[in-house]
């Protein structure tokens, strides 16, 4: 994929200690094109859009504010905390607004695999198709997204 | 000959390019070296209550914390947590993209900044509250570390530089979390401090890991007891109000911490008001400190404590209250008409339980919250 002007702009606002102290790329070196691309080849090839991966995300994020800050059951086999620390984030591509820092962990009783993303993450997934750079703390893998939260 | 003109031709290139380059890079290094150096600068703090000569070109937050001011921040400095609030009546040059969405309009007029974000690149006049003054750095030393849960820690801190520390009931601390792999620089985390004002040569917190957190992973996998540790504060509002109201104390997860600093003072100053704390957790293996909570109530006499479990496990055997702390608030009480309420817990938590209040008749200015945002 090409690197727009913006796309660098959106990879400067990545690097460590301009939005996030570790940034949101990891050790990942490639542009940011080149990770939007395998990532959304990782999707497809899962036969899923970014929307329908975010969608579910809300999903989970949403029953699980329920809980009001403690683990909460979601049918039919999840057990969801939505739990916040202080502060808030702007989006690396500039988007209005700003994101609570919000941890979804969603743990999936049955396959017993558990996953944790944020408000920042779902808003990056849908709107971008971004899922952090490998090695990323945050970095969600669509595979694994797709696996523990049962995205069909 | 083509090929001797050809080659000096391309001599001539490369060397009038390298020296280009050369000329550029020692520009550049100057530029540096002189531009980027802003040298001595002035900060005049309170309308010239006290003037700072500091070296130009950091920002603002850590420049007055080199001098021992000490602004509240919670991200450690990356315009985040929006509470290094200062106004900069002079020398702050433009909002940066940053600091825009945390800047009200009003607070626009007020010249009111986020100090991580403002460089010190020139004279400076800044209006600090009288009351940051009082926050103090303090090297302490971990003398206990003690699971409360599977995921909450309690770590107790002996003060040793300066030995002791003044607060009231219901403050925070910012821990400072040294280099290490997952942070090559050092970061402060807030945490609300839970012993009373009356132990103060010691701070006890309580610390709830979270996911991929670098405070809280570093204190779940590296703190051990010995360990030096900086802390600086204290720091907040949250605090009991004087009055004859009932009170009612709501909180989940760490947010026991600044409750059970309040209880404990309030036991101490023999504080009789009627008193009623609701804590929710999940299941028996997410309570902790209930039997500290149950001598609570024999040393304050119209205290009472109810711990509420929101799915409690078969194993649990609870015959206590159940349901979302919210469900039990409402169950609790027909009207509110004389008490006041004070919430440490998540965003969602007390929003909701605020609008069980509101429902029962407790207006907003008796409801005083420390949200986990």
């Amino acid at each position: 994929m090409k690197q727009t002007v913006q796309m660098q702009k959106a990879q400067e606002r990545m690097a460590p200690g301009v939005i996030t102290r570790d940034g949101l790329l990891g050790s990942d070196r490639r542009p940011l094109g080149d990770i939007l691309l395998a990532d959304d080849a990782a999707v497809k090839a899962l036969d899923l859009d970014h929307q329908a991966v975010a969608a579910r995300m809300i999903e989970l994020r949403d029953a699980g504010m329920a809980g009001l800050g403690e683990f909460i059951d979601v049918a039919p086999h999840y057990e969801v905390r939505v739990d916040t620390v202080r502060g808030k984030l702007p989006c690396p591509f500039a988007d209005p607004g700003m994101f609570p820092k919000t941890n979804v962990t969603v743990r999936n009783r049955r396959t017993g695999r558990e996953i944790t993303f944020t408000d920042l993450n779902i808003h990056l997934v849908q709107a971008h198709g971004f899922y952090e750079g490998k090695g990323c703390a945050f970095r969600l893998e669509p595979k694994d997204l797709a696996e523990v939260l049962e995205i069909a | 000959m083509f090929t001797s003109a050809f080659l000096r031709e391309f001599l001539i290139g490369v060397g009038t390019a390298t020296g280009i380059a050369a000329v550029l890079a020692i520009v550049m290094a100057i530029a540096d070296a002189t531009i980027g150096n802003y040298g001595k600068v002035k900060v005049s703090i309170n309308h010239g209550a006290r003037e700072l000569t500091v070296d130009g070109g950091r920002p603002l937050l850590s420049t007055l914390m080199g001098e021992g001011i000490f602004i509240p921040s919670a991200c450690g400095g990356k315009g985040s947590c929006g509470l290094c609030k200062l106004r900069v009546t002079d020398g702050a040059g433009e909002y940066s993209t940053v600091e825009q969405p945390w800047i009200t309009e009003t607070e626009r007029g007020q010249q009111m900044r986020l100090s991580c974000q403002v460089k010190v690149k020139r004279d400076m006049r800044i209006l600090v509250p009288e009351e940051l003054f009082s926050i103090r750095e303090y090297k302490t030393e971990v003398v206990s570390i003690r699971d409360l849960t599977y995921d909450i820690k309690e770590v107790t801190l002996a003060l040793k530089d300066p030995p002791e520390m003044e607060f009231r009931p219901g403050r925070y601390v910012q821990f400072v979390v040294p280099a290490y792999e997952l942070t090559p620089e050092p970061v402060y985390r807030a945490f609300s401090v839970s012993s009373p004002p009356s132990s103060r040569n010691t701070i006890e917190l309580e610390i709830r890991l979270v996911p991929n957190g670098i405070c809280t992973t570093y204190v779940f996998s590296h703190l051990k007891i010995g360990d030096a540790v900086t802390i600086n504060g204290p720091y907040g509002d949250f605090s009991l109000r004087d009055s004859d109201r009932d009170i009612v104390f709501v909180a989940g997860g760490s947010g026991m911490a600044p409750i059970k600093s309040m209880l404990l003072d309030m036991a101490e100053k023999r504080i009789a008001r009627k008193t009623t704390y609701f804590f929710g957790a999940r299941a028996v293996r997410d309570l902790f400190l209930v039997e500290e909570m149950r001598t609570l109530e024999k040393r304050l006499p119209n205290f009472t404590f109810v711990p509420a479990l929101s799915s409690p496990l078969p194993e649990d055997k609870w015959d206590g209250e159940t349901g979302l702390i919210t469900e039990v608030l409402a169950r609790h009480y027909e009207r509110m008409d004389n008490h006041e309420a004070y919430l440490c817990g998540s965003p969602g938590m007390i929003d909701a339980a605020i609008k069980v209040f509101k429902a029962k008749g407790l207006p907003d200015e008796l409801t005083f919250f420390d949200k986990f945002s």
